[in-house]
């Protein structure tokens, strides 16, 4: 590979994990910010994705010059996004569940609500199957 | 026969039932995370090693924890497949600009609502995903998931009225479109095409 090719390269780099930072450290504001536990749960789990992804494909564009690298390589970056994108939905939803059927909520921020309809009307008739999946 | 035979039969048929359990197709992808892990992509002469224990250890872990089969399953589709990793990318970083502007704009509190948004297609798989989907674009996390009732309940920040809600319904319902023509089954494609029918007609 070309000097020059190395050069943007890194140039490229540089900017994906300034911009991940970036985000991260939006989202770090965004939870001082945000008035309750579901706004919060948006800015803590979301920017912070996006951002490590950036980071992680900063690193990936370093490393592609270098000839060996040890244990640390590409597949290593690939199973470290994957993991994250599919493990944050699962701890955010039990986070977010939770905090609403525990009334951890401001109801004066939310303005259309179609889910305290349903278990209005699941608790005036009583109904013994849970039919949530968790 | 004596005790000890007995118990050897009921351990075989109890091996040999656990041995059913195993899917190759999901041991092989398991083979590929355990290949990722030990960098054993790049040619080298303990690869097929690697590549040989990993699927050992995966069809043990299958035996040990045993799951029930992806029912009906799903297929990649070659240009839909690629198209909806795109679509959910260019989300991820169009809604990480707006929930970023939300962070910076004073004056009160944000506003949000909690919206539910039935699913068209019928599988479980493609809920999941279009839930994990919803959960990583900015803006929106699943509240509750009714499995029987195929309904997904989405809180939206920054959804003030009936009209922003009932556009973030829209953005989910189109989030799903992607993923069923991108990874779901004939059938799946199939159902979602006709509920797309009834809602032209509607409309």
């Amino acid at each position: 590979m070309s000097e020059q090719f190395v050069q943007v390269l890194d140039r490229v780099a540089i900017l994906c994990i300034l911009a991940g930072a970036l985000l991260s450290f939006i989202a770090a504001i965004g939870l001082i910010r945000f008035p309750d536990l579901l706004s919060r749960m948006h800015a803590v789990s979301k920017p912070q994705v996006l951002g490590l992804l950036l980071v992680l494909l900063g690193i990936g564009l370093r490393l592609l010059p270098a000839e060996e690298t040890g244990v640390f390589s590409f597949g290593t970056l690939f199973l470290v996004g994957l993991f994250q994108v599919v493990t944050v939905p699962v701890a955010a939803h039990i986070v977010a569940r939770v905090g609403y059927r525990t009334g951890r909520i401001r109801r004066d921020l939310v303005s259309t609500d179609e889910l305290a309809d349903r278990l209005a009307t699941r608790r005036s008739v009583p109904d013994t199957s849970e039919d949530t999946v968790s | 026969m004596n005790a000890l035979q007995i118990k050897k039969k009921i351990g075989a048929r109890a091996l040999r039932s656990r041995i059913g359990k195993v899917q190759i197709p999901v041991a092989l992808g398991m083979t590929v995370v355990w290949m990722l892990l030990f960098d054993a992509f790049r040619l080298r002469p303990e690869t097929l090693g690697i590549a040989v224990l990993g699927f050992l250890v995966s069809v043990l872990i299958m035996m040990v924890f045993p799951l029930p089969p992806i029912v009906p399953g799903f297929r990649f589709w070659p240009l839909q497949g690629p198209y909806m990793v795109l679509y959910i990318l260019g989300k991820m970083f169009a809604a990480s600009v707006d929930v970023s502007a939300w962070v910076f704009r004073p004056g009160p509190p944000v506003q949000s609502s909690v919206v539910a948004v039935r699913m068209r297609t019928e599988s479980d798989l493609i809920m999941v995903c279009v839930a994990i989907a919803t959960s990583i674009i900015p803006g929106s996390v699943i509240v509750e998931a009714s499995q029987p009732e195929r309904i997904l309940y989405v809180h939206v920040l920054g959804a003030q009225n009936e009209e922003e809600a009932a556009e973030a319904k829209r953005g989910v319902h189109e989030l799903e479109e992607r993923i069923a023509r991108g990874i779901g089954t004939r059938e799946n494609i199939a159902e979602l095409e006709a509920a797309l029918a009834t809602e032209r007609r509607n409309a």
